[in-house]
């Protein structure tokens, strides 16, 4: 589905990827995990030339990324969805107008736009908040949002950079269940990035790690599943107090 | 009505419609022409969607440049221009020419500056997805900086009429010119006080409005 072939690139002078290769098979959710600065995020927006590489050869869907002209490759982009730490929304368009931007670019007739839009927004449980706008929204409905758009187009893969990072572990176990569920019934190759072990081991299939701009090692895991955390008061209490004594201040 | 303002009622309306006439000209190039030069600069700048330093490096040296001439001397310095275009060197359609030209320079910085507060995050997504140059400007770009290009264009109306206050020594005409001619050259001092009165309330009527509809059209 996705192949690098020994792709490397620099930002003045600086290597960030090392002439690296992996490739990612259909239906898979692989992991890229890493320290900071360690090239998980640059490898990742490699996967839709959001940085065009310096050398070697990006293959998606069949077709090599690096050789296509500009309209293909904008073509191409619109079977790639890709969400984010920071989710990226359009603030001054409502929450219908974000999900339908992918569809206005790929020239989708008016009527058959609005059945999509509601129908990805079903999807990830927000048909209720179209008219919403992404200020009046939290940081888990605006990336259930985010997600919703970057699906609107019927994409193959799903590039997801850091997309549970701003979010707070209840709002991250949600967010993962909606990709697991991406991945599980509509059939997308999903590529996480992450530096939170916790999310990778959770639900990705193969892992490859970074380290210094190249590919350190690739391991297939038992993903474990999405730990359900509890809103409880006394479930902060009993995690906290699980390994010592209970002391009350 | 005070007396003299009855007494110079045609005299007064003429020289209303006549910055009306400059003013709402300069409005229709700032929006015609600097909203796409604005735009240029913005994206040919380095590390945009169309980085080109020699664009930018030009069209930033005019930009300045133009905006660099103390408004009076730009006006002089573009007689024969004008009277090339226009056919003639005085009257109202000629005072257009110069406040056009300031006009642009001056709205295009401001569209850039409001284009520059677009998060870097929305043009990612934008390209993310696949979108045009066009597409990236009008269904992202002016989308996310409306707010700011509204009360960018109020913050330059507003020196349009300051600038054109001086179109008098063209023949422009004007509220400003009027109030020179009749009020300070001819010592009739209230008649004077009566146009600062008339401009001071049109500035904070445009002032309001342009405020008030960024506000209302912000959803950030």
């Amino acid at each position: 589905m996705i192949h690098l072939h020994k792709v490397s690139k620099s930002f003045s002078h600086f290597q960030v990827i090392k002439s690296a290769s992996l490739t990612i098979d259909k239906g898979e959710i692989y992991g890229i995990i890493g320290a900071s600065g360690a090239g998980k995020s640059t490898l990742l927006r490699l996967m839709n030339l959001l940085e065009t590489p310096d050398e070697g050869q990006v293959e998606v869907n069949g077709q090599d990324l690096t050789k296509l002209n500009s309209k293909k490759l904008r073509q191409a982009r619109q079977s790639i969805g890709m969400i984010f730490q920071h989710f990226n929304l359009v603030a001054n368009k409502t929450v219908y107008d974000n999900v339908a931007i992918p569809l206005e670019l790929a020239k989708v007739p008016r009527q058959e736009r609005r059945n999509r839009v509601v129908e990805c927004l079903q999807f990830v449980g927000l048909e209720s908040l179209l008219d919403k706008f992404p200020a009046e929204l939290s940081g888990g409905q605006k990336q259930r949002v985010a997600i919703a758009r970057a699906l609107a187009n019927h994409p193959q893969v799903l590039l997801c950079d850091e997309p549970t990072s701003s979010l707070d572990p209840n709002t991250t176990a949600e967010i993962l269940g909606v990709l697991e569920n991406v991945n599980k019934s509509l059939g997308v190759t999903i590529v996480i990035v992450s530096h939170e072990m916790e999310v990778i081991k959770s639900i990705c299939n193969r892992v490859t790690v970074m380290a210094n701009g190249e590919i350190y090692d690739t391991v297939s895991i038992e993903p474990e599943g999405i730990k359900q955390l509890s809103k409880r008061p006394n479930w902060f209490i009993e995690q906290l107090i699980k390994d010592g004594e209970k002391s009350h201040a | 009505m005070p007396e003299i303002l009855v007494q110079y009622q045609a005299e007064i309306w003429t020289a209303i419609i006549e910055t009306f006439v400059m003013v709402g000209v300069s409005i229709v190039a700032a929006v015609l022409i600097g909203l796409p030069v604005g735009t240029l600069l913005f994206l040919c700048r380095k590390g945009k969607i169309l980085e080109n330093p020699f664009v930018f490096s030009v069209l930033n040296l005019l930009v300045n440049t133009i905006r660099s001439f103390p408004f009076l001397l730009l006006v002089v310095f573009l007689i024969p221009f004008t009277r090339l275009i226009i056919g003639t060197a005085i009257g109202t359609a000629v005072a257009t020419v110069p406040l056009s030209i300031i006009a642009i320079a001056h709205y295009s910085r401001l569209v850039e500056q409001s284009l520059l507060d677009v998060p870097k995050g929305v043009m990612e997504a934008a390209i993310s997805m696949g979108a045009s140059v066009k597409d990236i400007i009008f269904k992202f770009l002016f989308v996310e900086a409306r707010s700011g290009l509204v009360l960018g264009l109020t913050t330059s109306i507003i020196s349009f009429i300051s600038y054109s206050t001086i179109m008098g020594v063209v023949g422009g005409g004007g509220i400003g010119d009027f109030a020179i001619r009749y009020g300070y050259q001819q010592f009739k001092t209230d008649l004077m006080i009566y146009m600062i009165v008339i401009m001071v309330i049109l500035v904070q009527l445009i002032q309001f409005t342009g405020t008030t509809v960024s506000r209302i059209i912000d959803k950030r």
